[in-house]
């Protein structure tokens, strides 16, 4: 039976009602972001004052400490990183009931946000369990003002993101080790390789590729993804003070807080702009673990 | 006979008279309803106020399902929406016809946008004033709010530390001398003198509305320092905050008070932990209840020379029409209805708080400290609450940290003065538009 013949356009046709959705859903929704961040918006329209928004907000010193503060955050990633790295190895190494210790060093990752936040603001308060438990073992110069200090609260806050996030560092990595062809490691071990020699010169080039891959995601967390850790243990003002204000509270602040959209929408195109830069690194590192998984 | 029947009474023709009986009888009991919905507008309300007087959403229902003027949609909102929520309804032309207000610039901002009626001329001019919407609530001669329910700002201390401590406790320290000299003798005793919660910055806002207080005149000169036509640096206007670094540098405060929140940190002194610190009213009857009587209130100890310095501060939470609603005449006769003396003694039953009506026989009222507290704050003289002139900028990124950082030790009161001052120059280059009608609000104030 012989095919009827199509145009080109045909199947583009079959995709139109999809990519109108999309556009409907992210594109229009874009657009008005960025017409809004040239407008003062009092409600839901205002006037056109051109770049006067981004002005203001790149003058304001409370932005650039939320910019700090999202660029400190990144110091997590190695962290998260090498955490990540270590426990999936170990886990790799079938150590006995290997598979309960990864449905356990998961679970952070499946709590909601809020509700770990909470949790852990609770044991960090200054009378808290974190530091009765630190006085009873005489490690008192460890008791610090967890969540009420303003040179310690940012770290507390990255101490959470570690703990969560490298849950899902953990699985990635995991599964990547559980791949890999095992002759490999089987070989190096008749060789004489030590636990470390195997790590560094077998596993760790095959697993290039998914290490990139959680790192640009990981980035990319840091700068967007940041709000429910730092607004619940911030007090929901990136207190103290305004050592753990970042990008996004500025955003949700300017927009409910202050009722100035047109400052929340720059605040937001700005956001946005930084986090498309990281994209592309992303899907160059998505690419490579799909191009290592094949081989 | 069967037969019969079936002959003259056909399957389309059953079909068509039962449809025929059934849509009769459908109409019939859609009649007296629609007739009821013609007779009643349909009104919507947004409110807020649950999380900080349980039992109010009770006395909201009942209210409305005894009202027999409108049906009454209400929505009880979530707190950072109250404002931005409304604002942008009312933008989109959809606003409710009923809308909860903060007092001072938390609605004035939506009236200056015309977003929201003057109430006067709507409602009783009785029930506008005896419902104390306080002066916060006018502009232009126009009264915007109907006060609901009233919020004393006092402070607490704990009767049984201060005997403890050898202090009076029928006579709390009344300058900042004897605040000092209580502080040391309760300190002397193991006990810590003063504070509670700051880690989610509220505690900073009572304390910038209390200490502002008493370093102006009137309402209108905190107005003049957010407009520029008064300087923050002034030594004069920051004067609070260095009595705060004060408190601090003596080690006067509770040591976790920056990781407290603020509600736990008032949970401190029912506990018997914390000697004096800020608190509101509304909590009063449940805290003294809890405590056996050993709850006191008091006003903030005198530092300050102006003129409101050591009077008490009423605030008071409201209710509003918005210029969109259909039915303002319907609206505002619900918020008369809410002040009728019926619901009057609702509210206090189903909340255990005191509405906000001069009219409301306080002699229900049988806790001798609450009513105290009444008399003092409610029924004596008074001032509306400062922090409520503050625009959401200056309150967000002036107040709240200058508060944490002073409690910290890591911020003196001269640059709190200074913090200040530029905070107020970002929020007038961030609100142009908003700085003629605040100082057409300023003059009303002054």
């Amino acid at each position: 039976m012989a095919m009827r013949k199509y145009s080109k356009i045909t199947p583009l046709l079959f995709v139109v009602p999809l990519i109108a959705l999309l556009v409907f859903v992210f594109g229009y929704p874009l657009v008005r972001i960025f017409e809004f961040s040239f407008k003062m918006v009092r409600g839901i329209d205002g006037p056109w004052i051109g770049f006067r928004n981004y002005e203001l907000i790149l003058k304001q010193g409370i932005f650039w400490d939320s910019v700090l503060h999202n660029l400190q955050l990144l110091l997590a990633i190695p962290i998260m990183v090498a955490l990540a790295l270590l426990i999936s190895i170990v886990l790799y190494e079938r150590v006995k009931g290997w598979k309960l210790y990864r449905v356990i060093l998961f679970l952070p990752f499946v709590l909601a946000v809020p509700i770990i936040s909470v949790v852990v603001k609770k044991m960090f308060l200054f009378s808290g369990p974190v530091n009765q438990i630190l006085h009873w073992l005489s490690l008192d110069f460890l008791a610090l003002d967890w969540i009420g200090s303003s040179n310690v609260a940012l770290w507390t806050v990255i101490m959470l993101i570690i703990w969560r996030e490298s849950a899902l560092g953990i699985i990635l990595f995991l599964a990547r080790l559980l791949s890999l062809d095992e002759s490999l490691l089987e070989a190096a071990t008749l060789e004489g390789a030590t636990w470390w020699q195997k790590v560094r010169f077998v596993m760790l080039p095959q697993m290039k590729g998914v290490i990139e891959f959680f790192t640009v995601i990981s980035v990319i967390t840091m700068f967007a993804a940041v709000f429910a850790y730092v607004f619940i243990i911030g007090g929901g003002r990136g207190g103290p003070g305004t050592s753990t204000w970042v990008v996004e509270l500025y955003i949700f602040s300017a927009l409910i807080r202050l009722s100035l959209p047109g400052i929340a929408s720059a605040a937001a195109v700005l956001l946005f702009l930084a986090s498309l830069c990281l994209i592309f690194p992303l899907f160059a590192a998505r690419r490579r673990v799909k191009e290592e998984e094949l081989y | 006979m069967k037969k019969g029947i079936k002959s003259k009474f056909s399957r389309r023709e059953f079909l068509k008279s039962s449809a025929g009986l059934g849509a009769g009888a459908a109409l019939g009991g859609l009649l007296p309803s629609m007739y009821s919905h013609a007779a009643k507008p349909d009104l919507t309300m947004w409110w807020w106020g649950e999380q900080e007087l349980p039992g109010l959403q009770k006395f909201v229902n009942d209210s409305i399902a005894n009202f027999s003027g409108a049906n009454i949609n209400a929505t009880l909102q979530d707190t950072a929406v109250v404002i931005s929520q409304f604002q942008t309804a009312s933008a989109a032309g959809g606003a409710p016809d009923l809308q909860y207000f903060w007092n001072g610039i938390y609605h004035m901002e939506s009236v200056w946008m015309g977003y929201a009626r003057p109430v006067n001329g709507l409602v009783s001019d009785e029930v506008v004033s005896s419902s104390t919407p306080t002066v916060l609530s006018q502009f232009g001669g126009n009264t915007y709010r109907v006060g609901w329910y009233p919020i004393p700002m006092c402070w607490y201390y704990n009767k049984d530390l201060f005997d403890q401590a050898g202090l009076d406790a029928d006579n709390p320290p009344l300058t900042w001398d004897e605040l000092l000299n209580a502080c040391d003798k309760l300190r002397s005793k193991g006990i810590e003198p003063i504070g509670g919660g700051i880690q989610d910055g509220y505690w900073g806002e009572w304390y910038f509305a209390h200490g502002l207080a008493q370093c102006i005149d009137t309402t209108g000169e905190a107005v003049e320092l957010m407009i520029g036509e008064r300087d923050w640096r002034d030594p004069k206007y920051h004067e609070f905050w260095v009595r705060l670094e004060e408190l601090k540098a003596l080690g006067f405060l509770n040591k976790d008070m920056s990781s407290l929140e603020l509600y736990p940190g008032i949970d401190l002194i029912i506990d018997g932990k914390l000697a004096m610190g800020e608190s509101i009213g509304t909590r009063l009857p449940a805290d003294s209840k809890a405590t056996g009587g050993q709850i006191g209130h008091m006003v903030m100890p005198v530092f300050g020379s102006g003129k409101m310095a050591g009077v008490p501060i009423l605030d008071t939470q409201g209710l509003g029409i918005s210029t969109d609603s259909k039915h303002p005449e319907a609206a505002a006769a619900f918020l008369e209805y809410l002040h009728t003396p019926e619901r009057l003694q609702a509210f206090w039953d189903m909340t255990g708080w005191i509405p906000s009506s001069t009219n409301f026989d306080t002699s229900v009222v049988e806790d001798p400290v609450v009513r105290s507290l009444w008399e003092k704050f409610g029924q004596g003289e008074n001032i509306p609450y400062v922090g409520n002139l503050a625009p959401g900028l200056f309150y967000e990124q002036a107040i709240f940290p200058t508060g944490q950082e002073i409690v910290q030790g890591t911020l003196t009161g001269e640059e709190a003065g200074d913090r200040s001052a530029r905070v107020a120059q970002e929020w007038r280059d961030f609100n142009p538009d908003m700085l003629e009608k605040y100082q057409q609000w300023g003059a009303d104030l002054s």
